[in-house]
């Protein structure tokens, strides 16, 4: 019985975000490495590592991905963005060989997300930046739904936090089945219990009362 | 889905019980409840034997399926088969759970049926399993799952089909420009 009295937006997982999606919002703000193709005067407050005023063509920054996205432009060159390591060539092939022996949330707990992201960014290994994320998708989907089904009642920070944000939902997806048929076998589905709301706000007073 | 709201559906299955009361017949709208007469077994829904057994009105006699040789050899043969077997009874879980609640003193060897029942119920969910991990890392189209019950579906539906919707938007990225302008209401 765990319906929730509001629907929380889902990301979006895909080449679109969620507008409205927190989960989206955080992910926005992942840093990612660009090069300036063009000059931005009197900007130079952005770039910590120099003290100049303006920031000269070529310079090597980090800008965060909400703002990456919308200065990038095929056309007129403003930025151009460079892949983060971890979707380059080198971990590609860790990706491949075993998915399952990666900590995804180290990565950047927004792998498959900022993923998503990096394909607007209309770089050359675009195909196969999205074959890795299908295929580690894949791979560590059998550990996920393994984990997920078969702890019940137990401590389950060592199981979640290898895991990417994406895969934490399903995680959570997967124990909300599980503790509800749990909890019907073992006939708590029907026994009245007090909401957890009303027990955190401690204005019960006859529990007081009663012994 | 809730469980619970699976074993509301089930309460809806016949079972044969043997009142000690005596009633003309009842016209409901879902259909006559035959007359009871003391010591004539007669067919009524599961809310209904459930009831009349909680007021000491009734004897639940079991299933012709809750027996424990019977059970047995339905468990040898799903664990011999890849496939899901044919099962006892589409509410299986449910009946059992209910029927060994609330007449387990009309039920011979109870206990040895539960832990029958679990052990098919097992068997079952790990077939299951199987079958979606293979499913989504063959990414294949379509399944087709005969002879599962609805308490199976309904403890898998949330997980599979979130993982299936991931797995749908990831392999959309690898099709470049389909995927613009897609909006979702909320």
């Amino acid at each position: 019985m765990d319906t929730q009295s509001y629907l929380p937006v889902q990301p979006g997982v895909g080449m679109e975000e969620n507008f409205l999606s927190l989960d989206d919002i955080l992910l926005s703000h992942e840093r990612l490495p660009v090069r300036t193709e063009c000059a931005f005067p009197r900007l130079g407050f952005l770039e910590k590592s120099s003290d100049a005023q303006d920031i000269p063509e070529g310079t090597k920054m980090e800008l965060p991905l909400w703002l990456s996205k919308g200065l990038y432009e095929k056309k007129r060159r403003v930025l151009s963005v460079e892949l983060p390591k971890v979707y380059r060539e080198g971990w590609r092939t860790v990706f491949n060989a075993d998915p399952n022996v990666v900590d995804l949330h180290k990565m950047g707990p927004y792998y498959y997300g900022l993923g998503s992201q990096m394909l607007h960014f209309d770089s050359p290994e675009n195909p196969e930046i999205g074959q890795t994320l299908l295929q580690t998708f894949i791979g560590r989907f059998r550990r996920t739904m393994d984990s997920s089904q078969n702890a019940y009642n137990e401590d389950t920070s060592a199981l979640v936090e290898r895991l990417d944000c994406l895969e934490k939902t399903l995680f959570k997806s997967g124990q909300s089945g599980l503790n509800g048929f749990q909890s019907w076998e073992k006939g708590q589905a029907s026994q009245l219990t007090a909401s957890s709301l009303v027990l955190n706000y401690r204005k019960r007073k006859m529990t007081d009362v009663q012994p | 889905m809730d469980p619970s709201e699976v074993e509301f559906l089930a309460e809806k299955e016949i079972v044969k019980i043997i009142p000690n009361f005596s009633l003309d017949k009842v016209y409901l709208i879902g259909g006559d409840l035959g007359p009871f007469n003391p010591g004539l077994p007669v067919d009524v829904p599961v809310w209904l034997a459930l009831n009349l057994k909680q007021r000491q009105k009734c004897r639940i006699v079991p299933p012709a399926w809750m027996d424990v040789e019977k059970l047995e050899e339905m468990r040898d043969l799903e664990r011999k088969e890849e496939a899901f077997t044919p099962v006892p009874s589409p509410y299986y879980m449910e009946l059992t759970k209910l029927l060994l609640n609330y007449a387990s003193d009309n039920i011979p060897k109870a206990d040895e049926i539960r832990t029958l029942v679990k052990d098919i119920w097992d068997t079952r969910v790990a077939k299951l399993r199987l079958s979606a991990d293979s499913f989504i890392s063959q990414m294949e189209a379509h399944a087709k799952l005969d002879n599962l019950t609805l308490m199976e579906i309904n403890t898998i539906r949330a997980f599979l089909l979130d993982s299936l919707n991931c797995m749908y938007k990831l392999r959309s990225n690898l099709q470049p420009g389909s995927s613009k302008g897609q909006f979702t209401d909320y």
